[in-house]
Order: structure tokens, then C-alpha cells, then sequence
């Protein structure tokens, strides 16, 4: 069973990650306008007449528009296979050179709130099932549940509305000071900091919550086991009791989420980071949704797909490693 | 009673001594008074047993010991702890840092659910460190005494300790349990129903291993347990607990031949047991009291056939029937001759009852087996898998109105066999058939179909060990029991459903029936959620039931009203049982009532079948003797009892012994044992059993030389 079904596993990654391409370059087809619609409309607005500017952008725009989809969609998988992910109509640059420009700062950015939400998230929700009942644990619950019920895009503009507007205490934008030149510099990294801060607080702030009370809900299921009972009795001190007992137990059914939560933020930067006017795959993703950008749209598509697939994919491998009770694999009949 | 400090103690040197403790919880409709002024001495060095029906108080008397009843609950009284430097302290008046040093060091405990009481993150020998890390004992000298205490469990001490508690059996578990406990070398060790999940047969090697640690480390030890039987041959003394306090506690040969409470007198009777004649066991009528609301007077009076006024307004005070015996009861001199037993020894030859099977067989297994694949994890991705071999070549017809009871230890296969019994569980190799049509091709489409798969599918049915899990708790009982109804008599009418649900529940005893079937499975007791999912079988009229260790998560006093219960059904609705249990008694009592057989299974084999009476006097192949063994009878301590068993643990079923599969556990095995399989040998009256040793005496067993060493015999 074993090494067939690691197999199969794999390949399906491979299907789910194909399957997804194909259903999305269809669905971008048919989306109403194209590339060129697009530019047309622009160039009409900045007073040109209809003829002429259709006449420019099909000189400009790289596009065929007259090409059958079915051909279209060979052409651009078998691109694919190349690691030719086509040429962005707006930007007019290969996409590939786009993504690996805008996915390190999506990738910092979204790492470093989900690494917060989570830390701060489980330390919170351990320490509410702790005082369960408490005053502490009403207040923390009753705050907990309202951050997570803002939406994440909300709490970015008013964060930015409040700090950086308001107070001005932050950038409205950019992913660095752009007069300074990039490097492995301390000043640097303050500047990439600094243009992060708010991106990351707004992320943060809206899915602690959820973390802490999902966390609260397993520490107390825990408290409650046996286990517990004899090493309160066996005189075990509370320290050991919270580190090695309690909170081990507790992470292990979060660790899923974790995983998937890793695949899914993707998502979420298209919204974010056209608030924030930063530059990362969200920002140019959005961009591309707007100007009917087809391989730009693809290529960010593709990219959050893969995300996901892998992320479950290791969340399912890995977690036999760190439950000891889990076996990877088919559920194993009972006897 | 109420003079506390003027009170001497009731043995010679007390260990424990409580003085009027009470533990109470406050609730909504009043205190629940779940230990009920309770004065009691416990004797350094004695073993105690403790008996009492659940919700009888025995738990909350274990945690009022270590002063750990869980909150709410609180703990009044005085409970003098004496160490052995002969200071007295006084558990329930102690400082959190006093309690924490002195629980482990000098009383420890063992709870109920051990399955449950390591850390599954943590490997066993981590337990050990942080218990003795939590009390400044040198690791060292810990870790040593660690392995000291796994081998006198008969366990080998590296490998249980770089073990995670989940690869480890039951068995070991709780041994594992034992040995933590006693790794900060306690005094007085607290037992609260420490092996109750688990088989009989381990339930007694453990049992004989607590004796012989008891005597190593001179421990007072603490055995509290709903079952008679399994104590009555370790204790030295019997206390029996009734609606939370005390009624009767004396050495623990006096309880159990002279008992002279109504309620002790009861309790023997309800143990289905192996030796008392089938009809003198007799559950005990009404329900243990509520701990809201105790009666007054004797708590006992109400279900009592003895009670007079005096019981019903006066609280009886113990009364010594010796110097060693005492019991609360007013009319003790007088329960003996009202209350006779049947004496075990009067009756030797059971008059075996005539069952009315049919001729043709329902299901019939044709050399059966069923093995599945064991994998592991992402780290053993390039090692082959290995092979489990549950159920390994069984033979076994199964006829209409007909009980068979298979037996055996955990993992020895026998829920497999019987989940593949009735279709449940696809066979690997062999054939299963109903009627003769094969289930596995009628399900395939395979060939010509006779019997649909769909019609074989309602006439196998099953019943599971917990009633509660089997039943979907947002469904009322009347809507769990009409879902068949629906399924197989479509053009039954909404009214004539419920007229048949109301009259099944009342068949059972659920009367009102209206009330019943309006109720939620969470407000049934245990008994009443299992009737339910009896009748829920029953509906699809099916021929043959498998009840797996259906009687076995019910109260001992209410396993055999239910067993009675299932014969009674199996003659309205002309049903077959495949009954499993662990237990011989059990077993004996459902098929004995219905002229059925016993099979007794280990490793996925058959080593014995045949009628019930047949095996159960005249049992042939040893490890059928290990069981009856294991199947603790009414009797004290008669010394030290050979164990018919060499080594606790059950092989692994993924790699099964050669030759008989027994010999490594085997006190008869010889050369020949360990090379060649035997098959099943027929004695006489349809009784068969898989051992040479029914064998001639020109079989070359006789021949062969026995590989087991003399001096090994009897150690566990």
C-alpha cells in the first residue's frame, strides 16, 4: 500500500493542479471584454476616435483575438511545459519575469502575518482555556470573535485611513523607500519593514482571533482528558503540564488549517495589496483582472493553484511526523 | 459513630483512617451527597477490595484518599494519613505544595480509563523522567527502578519505554500505568477499576502480578471494582459499598461465603458465573439510589426483601458478626436463611438444554480468512507492508434459532471473524455464504445470483458493545426504531409503525412506550439505549444477529436481564446470535440457554468448539483451561494458584508462531508443536478441537519432547 499510495497522492497533485489551469483559461475566455476592449477604451477616453484606437492597440497589444480558443489553450499549455508562461499584454513583459519580481514581497509579507496570527493566536487561546470562565476569557473571547468577523480588506483601509492619512506615522504605499537602492543593508531591510508594517497588521489582526479561539476550544477539550488528571496528580508542575501536555495536543488538529491557510493567503493578497498599492503578485494580479491581462491572470492563477495543491499535499504527508498517533495512508481496518 | 477523635481504629495498624468523610457537589435540584459520612480504616500492608455498582461512590471514595475529588466536588471529614515514621497527617488539611509531595511518593493511584492516561505525544520513558524530575529523585536511580518495575510486569523495559502510548495493547498500557505509579516507591497504592477495559484474561494476569509487587515492595493496596469475582481471589479483606457508604466489610472469605447484608447476598447471586446452575442467576430488582435524594433509614430498604418499618426510619449502625465481619443491617442474623444461596457444589452434571436449530445452516464460513495490510507512516514508504492475519482458515456453520459464542482474547480476531460472518468485513480467502449463495458474489454480481445481496444484507444483522455510540444522538427512539420500518415495509402505514414500535418497547420492558419512544438516546440509561438497539435489529427481521460484546459495557447486575431479554426475542422472532465476548461466563450463560455452542478463537484461528456444557466440563485444549482459569470464580484467595500460562501478552497477530499457533504460550507444548500444525480433531458429541493432545497414543506428539522448562511453569 504504502509506496503506491504515496504515488497516487503525488499524481493527484499533478491532475488537481492541471484540471485547475484548464478550468481557469476557460473561465478567463470568457469573461466579458478582452485585452483589447480594454485598450480601445482607454484610447477612446483620451479623446482618440474608435477606428484609430483599435488601430493602435492592434498594433501595440500582442494578441490574437481572432484565434479559437481550443488552439489558444494548446498553445498556451504546451508554452507551459516549457516554463513559457507568455508575454503580459499591458506590461509587455514575459510573466514569469512578473511573478518572480512580485512573489518574494507577497511571500514576505503573508509569511510573516500568518507566523504572527498563528504564534499569537495559540499562545492567547491556551492562555483563555486556562482561565476558562474568567473574566479574561469572556473580554478575550468577546474581542476575539469581533476581529475575526472584520474582514481583512476593511481593517486595511482603516489602518490606513487612521495612520497613515490621519497620523501619518506610515507610507500610504510601495514596498520600499524607492530612493534608496536595494541591498543587504540595514537600512534597507527598516525601509522593507517599515512599507510592511501595515499589510501585515491588517492580516494579522483579523486572523488571530480565529487561531486563538479555535486553539481555546482544543486546550480545553485536553484539560479535560485523563491524561491530564494523572499528571496533575503525579504532581507533574503546571509548566510541564503547558508546554509538553497541553499545548502538543492541542496544536495537533490546528496543524491542518495551517497548512491550508498557507495556500489560501494567496488569495487574499489580490484585495490587500491593491489597498496598500504594493507591488507584490496580488497587486499585479489585480492589474491584470482589470486590463483583461490574459497571461498575466493565468500565471498568477497558476501560481496560487500550485500553492495549494502543495500545501495540502505536505499537510497530509507530514503530519504522521508529527502526530505520532497518525498513520499516512489509508485508514487501516480495525480488527 | 460521630466521636471522631475518641474512636480507635478498627485494625491493628492503620495506615489510612477516615473519620466521617462526605464528598459533596452542589447541583441546580439540591447536594449531591456522593460519599456519605464514611469512617473507615485501611490496615498497612493489607489488599482491599472495594465493590459496588457504578454510581455506587467507590470512584469518590479512591479520589477522596489522595484528597483529589474533581471540582466542584468537595471533600469534608478527616482522613490520617500515618507515613512510616508513624506521623499522622491529615490529607484533607494539607498545603498544595504538602499534597503534591505526598501524592506519588507515598499514595499513588491508578485510574480508571489507563487507555486514556498517557500523554499520546509523549513516549512512555518521558512519563517516567518528568514524574521523577516533578519530585528532585535522581534519574538515575529512577529510571533504574523504572525497568526494575516493567520486568516484574513481565514486559521488556526498553522497548515499552521508547514506545508511544499508542503502540502499546491495552494490557500494557495498564501495566505501564502500574509501574509509573509505583516508580516514586509509595506506600499505599489506589486502584479505581484499573483493569475494567480489559480482557478477563489479562484482567487476571495483572491481577497476579499486583499480588506478587504487593509482596516485593510491601504496598497497601486499595482495588476498587464493580466486579465480585475478579477481587475475591486477590483481597485480603471485602468493603462493599452501597448508594455511598459502606455496608459490610470482612475478611474477604467471610464476605463471600457468610455475606449477611441483603444487598452483598444480591450481588453474588447477579454475577453470572461458570459454576452455579444457569437458573439461579437473578438480576437485582430496582436502581441504585439517587445521590439528590438517598432514602432514609437503611439506604437498601427499598429494593430489599427483608425491609421492615425499622429499616425504612432508623439508620442501621454496623453490627460484628465476628470479629473481622462487620455489616450495616438490622436483620443480619436473619438474611442467611431468607436469603438462601444455591450451593455451587450441589449440583455436578448441567443438564445441557436441547436448542432447535434447523438443519441447513444460515452462514456458513468455509475456510475463512481475512488479512490486511499494516503500512506505517511516510518514513517506511520503501518497506514492504506487512501482513496482519486476523482471521486465518475458519470453518464454522451457524443454523436458524441457533447462538454461537465465540471467546477469546483481544486481538485474537474474533470481531473480524464476526463482522465477516454477516458481510460486514469482505474475506480475503475462503467463502462466506448465506443459504448457500455466496455474499460476496451476490454483492460482485457475480454469476448466477439466487439470493439477492440487498435481501442478505437486512438478514445479518449487528449489535455493538457501546449502545451509545450506536445510536444517533439528534433521533428519538421512535424515529431510530421506524427507520427500518420505512426501509423494508414501505407500504406499512405511519400508525401501524408506531403501534409496532410501542408494543416492541413494551415487549422489552420500556413501558410507558409512549414515553420511551419520545425520548433522546442521552436520557436512556446503558441497559435501556442497548434494548433499543436490539429492537432496532430485530425490525429488519433478520436471521441472524452479531452481538459484539453486546453485554459487556452493562452494570454486572444487568448483564444477564439483557441476556434474557435477547433469548426471549430469539424465540419471538426465530433469530440466530453470533455472540463475542471475552467473557466465558457471559458466553456460557447465552449459549447455554439456547443449546448453543462455544468457540473459542486465538489468532485468528478456531482451537475449540462445540456445545456448551460439552466445553465447559470436559474442555480439551489449553488455552480453553487458560480461559476457565481467567473466568475468576466465586471463591478467597486459596493460595498460590499456578497460572496455566506461560507469558501475558498475545503474539502478534503479523506474525504469527509456527507450528500451532499456542506453542509459545503453551504449558503442554512439546518439539512437535512448534513444526506442525494440528487440525481439528473430533472427540465425541460434536466437540472439536484443533491439539494433539486428543490425539492417540501412537500420535508422535507423545514422542516429542516438551519445550517447556519445568522450573518456568506457573510463573506468569
Amino acid at each position: 500500500m504504502s509506496k503506491n499510495y504515496y504515488l497516487k497522492r503525488i499524481g493527484m497533485v499533478f491532475v488537481t493542479i492541471y484540471l485547475v489551469t484548464t478550468f481557469t483559461f476557460v473561465l478567463i475566455r470568457y469573461m466579458p471584454g478582452g485585452p483589447m476592449d480594454y485598450m480601445v477604451a482607454q484610447l477612446i477616453q483620451q479623446g482618440l476616435p474608435e477606428a484609430r484606437a483599435r488601430q493602435i492597440a492592434s498594433t501595440y497589444l500582442k494578441v490574437n483575438p481572432d484565434q479559437p480558443i481550443h488552439v489558444a489553450y494548446v498553445d498556451y499549455m504546451s508554452g507551459i511545459l516549457v516554463g513559457d508562461l507568455g508575454i503580459s499584454t499591458w506590461y509587455d513583459r514575459p510573466v514569469l519575469e512578473i511573478i518572480i519580481s512580485a512573489l518574494p514581497w507577497t511571500v514576505f509579507v503573508m509569511t510573516v502575518s500568518l507566523i504572527l496570527s498563528f504564534a499569537f493566536g495559540i499562545a492567547l487561546g491556551a492562555w483563555m482555556a486556562y482561565r476558562e470562565g474568567s473574566r479574561f476569557d469572556s473580554v478575550a473571547t468577546i474581542v476575539t470573535t469581533f476581529l475575526t468577523s472584520v474582514p481583512y480588506y476593511l481593517a486595511a483601509i482603516a489602518l490606513l485611513a487612521v495612520f497613515s492619512f490621519r497620523l501619518g506615522w506610515f507610507p500610504t504605499g510601495g514596498r520600499y523607500n524607492p530612493d534608496m537602492a536595494a541591498g543587504m543593508t540595514p537600512e534597507f531591510f527598516r525601509s522593507v519593514l517599515y512599507h510592511g508594517i501595515l499589510p501585515i497588521a491588517s492580516f494579522t489582526l483579523t486572523a488571530f482571533g480565529g487561531w486563538a479561539l479555535g486553539m481555546r476550544g482544543n486546550s480545553i477539550q485536553v484539560l479535560g482528558e485523563d491524561y491530564l488528571r494523572v499528571a496533575r496528580l503525579a504532581g507533574i508542575p503546571e509548566r510541564d503540564i503547558v508546554i509538553k501536555y497541553v499545548t502538543p495536543n492541542a496544536i495537533l488538529p490546528l496543524y491542518t488549517n495551517l497548512m491550508i491557510a498557507i495556500g489560501f493567503i494567496f488569495g487574499g493578497s489580490i484585495i490587500l495589496e491593491q489597498i496598500f498599492n504594493y507591488p507584490g503578485l496580488g497587486y499585479y494580479l489585480f492589474k491584470s483582472i482589470e486590463t483583461r491581462d490574459y497571461p498575466l491572470m493565468m500565471g498568477g492563477f497558476i501560481v496560487i493553484t500550485i500553492a495549494v495543491a502543495i500545501s495540502i499535499f505536505i499537510a497530509d504527508m507530514t503530519y504522521s511526523l508529527i502526530d505520532p498517533q497518525a498513520e499516512a495512508g489509508d485508514s487501516r481496518e480495525t480488527y | 459513630m460521630k466521636i471522631v477523635s475518641e474512636r480507635s481504629a478498627s485494625v491493628e495498624d492503620p495506615v489510612l483512617e477516615l473519620y466521617d468523610t462526605s464528598v459533596t457537589f452542589s447541583m441546580d435540584r439540591g447536594t449531591s451527597r456522593v460519599l456519605n459520612d464514611v469512617t473507615f480504616d485501611i490496615q498497612r500492608e493489607e489488599i482491599l477490595g472495594v465493590v459496588g455498582e457504578s454510581g455506587s461512590g467507590k470512584s469518590m471514595f479512591a479520589s477522596a484518599l489522595l484528597d483529589a475529588v474533581v471540582d466542584p466536588g468537595v471533600a469534608q471529614g478527616r482522613i490520617i494519613y500515618r507515613t512510616d515514621a508513624g506521623e499522622q497527617v491529615d490529607m484533607l488539611d494539607l498545603s498544595r505544595e504538602e499534597l503534591r509531595r505526598l501524592r506519588w511518593e507515598e499514595i499513588s493511584m491508578v485510574f480508571q480509563g489507563a487507555q486514556s492516561s498517557f500523554n499520546p505525544t509523549m513516549k512512555i520513558r518521558e512519563h517516567f523522567e518528568l514524574v521523577l524530575e516533578s519530585h528532585d529523585t535522581p534519574k538515575g536511580q529512577g529510571m533504574e527502578h523504572a525497568h526494575e518495575l516493567i520486568s516484574d510486569l513481565y514486559m521488556d523495559p526498553e522497548r515499552v519505554l521508547d514506545s508511544y502510548p499508542h503502540e502499546l495493547s491495552g494490557g500494557m498500557k495498564q501495566r505501564a500505568l502500574i509501574a509509573l505509579s509505583l516508580v516514586l516507591e509509595p506506600n499505599v497504592l489506589v486502584m479505581d477499576e484499573p483493569t475494567a477495559a480489559l480482557d478477563l484474561l489479562m484482567q487476571r494476569s495483572i491481577l497476579g502480578l499486583l499480588e506478587n509487587l504487593q509482596e516485593k515492595y510491601n504496598l497497601t493496596v486499595i482495588f476498587i471494582t464493580h466486579d465480585l469475582p475478579l477481587v475475591a481471589g486477590l483481597a485480603d479483606r471485602l468493603a462493599v459499598m452501597y448508594a455511598f457508604e459502606f455496608i459490610e466489610i470482612g475478611t474477604a472469605e467471610e464476605v463471600l461465603n457468610q455475606p449477611a447484608h441483603p444487598y452483598t447476598r444480591a450481588l453474588l447471586q447477579a454475577v453470572p458465573n461458570l459454576d452455579a446452575p444457569l437458573s439461579e442467576m437473578s438480576p437485582i430488582e430496582g436502581s441504585a439510589p439517587d445521590p439528590v435524594n438517598i432514602p432514609s433509614g437503611c439506604t437498601y430498604h427499598p429494593r430489599c426483601p427483608l425491609a421492615t418499618e425499622e429499616c425504612r426510619s432508623e439508620e442501621p449502625h454496623f453490627h460484628d458478626t465476628t470479629e473481622s465481619h462487620k455489616t450495616a443491617c438490622f436483620h443480619w442474623e436473619q438474611s442467611a436463611e431468607a436469603l438462601p444461596f444455591a450451593d455451587a457444589n450441589e449440583y455436578s452434571e448441567q443438564t445441557a438444554i436441547q436448542g432447535s436449530q434447523s438443519e441447513d445452516p444460515v452462514v456458513s464460513l468455509e475456510g475463512t480468512e481475512v488479512h490486511f495490510e499494516d503500512g506505517g507512516g511516510i518514513l517506511n514508504i520503501f518497506n514492504e507492508p506487512e501482513t496482519v492475519y486476523a482471521v486465518d482458515g475458519v470453518d464454522l456453520d451457524i443454523y436458524e434459532n441457533d447462538v454461537v459464542a465465540l471467546v477469546g482474547e483481544s486481538g485474537c480476531g474474533k470481531t473480524t471473524l464476526g463482522k465477516t460472518a454477516i458481510g460486514v468485513q469482505r474475506s480475503t480467502g475462503g467463502g462466506v455464504s448465506y443459504r448457500g449463495q455466496d455474499i460476496w458474489d451476490a454483492r460482485d454480481k457475480n454469476g448466477d445470483v439466487d439470493i439477492p445481496f440487498a435481501d442478505i444484507r437486512r438478514a445479518l444483522q449487528i449489535i455493538h458493545q457501546d449502545p451509545g455510540s450506536s445510536l444517533n444522538p439528534n433521533r428519538k427512539v421512535q424515529t431510530i426504531l421506524a427507520s427500518p420500518l420505512k426501509r423494508w415495509h414501505k407500504d406499512m402505514g405511519g400508525d401501524e409503525r408506531l403501534h409496532r414500535i410501542h408494543a416492541l418497547l413494551d415487549l422489552v420492558g420500556m413501558s410507558p412506550p409512549q414515553d420511551y419512544a419520545q425520548r433522546y438516546p442521552h436520557q436512556l440509561s446503558g441497559g435501556e439505549k442497548q434494548r433499543v438497539a436490539l429492537i432496532r435489529a430485530l425490525l429488519m427481521n433478520p436471521d441472524l444477529i452479531l452481538a459484539d460484546e453486546a453485554v459487556s459495557a452493562l452494570d454486572v447486575s444487568l448483564r444477564v436481564e439483557m441476556m434474557d431479554l435477547m433469548l426471549e426475542l430469539q424465540n419471538l422472532f426465530n433469530t440466530s446470535y453470533l455472540f463475542i465476548s471475552h467473557d466465558l461466563a457471559n458466553a456460557r450463560y447465552l449459549a447455554g440457554n439456547a443449546g448453543g455452542r462455544i468457540g473459542v478463537m486465538y489468532l485468528g484461528q478456531i482451537v475449540e468448539i462445540g456445545p456448551v456444557e460439552e466445553i465447559l466440563q470436559n474442555p480439551q485444549h489449553p488455552y480453553t483451561k487458560v480461559l476457565m482459569w481467567a473466568t475468576a470464580d466465586l471463591e478467597a484467595d486459596e493460595g498460590d494458584e499456578e497460572m496455566p500460562i506461560r507469558g501475558i501478552d498475545i503474539p502478534d497477530a503479523k506474525n504469527p508462531p509456527s507450528g500451532c499457533r499456542f506453542h509459545t504460550r503453551c504449558p503442554e507444548a512439546r518439539e512437535i508443536c512448534t513444526e506442525r500444525e494440528p487440525g481439528q480433531f473430533e472427540t465425541e458429541n460434536e466437540h472439536e478441537t484443533a491439539c494433539f493432545l486428543v490425539c492417540d497414543d501412537d500420535h508422535p506428539y507423545w514422542e516429542s519432547d516438551p519445550i517447556v522448562d519445568e522450573t518456568e511453569t506457573g510463573e506468569p
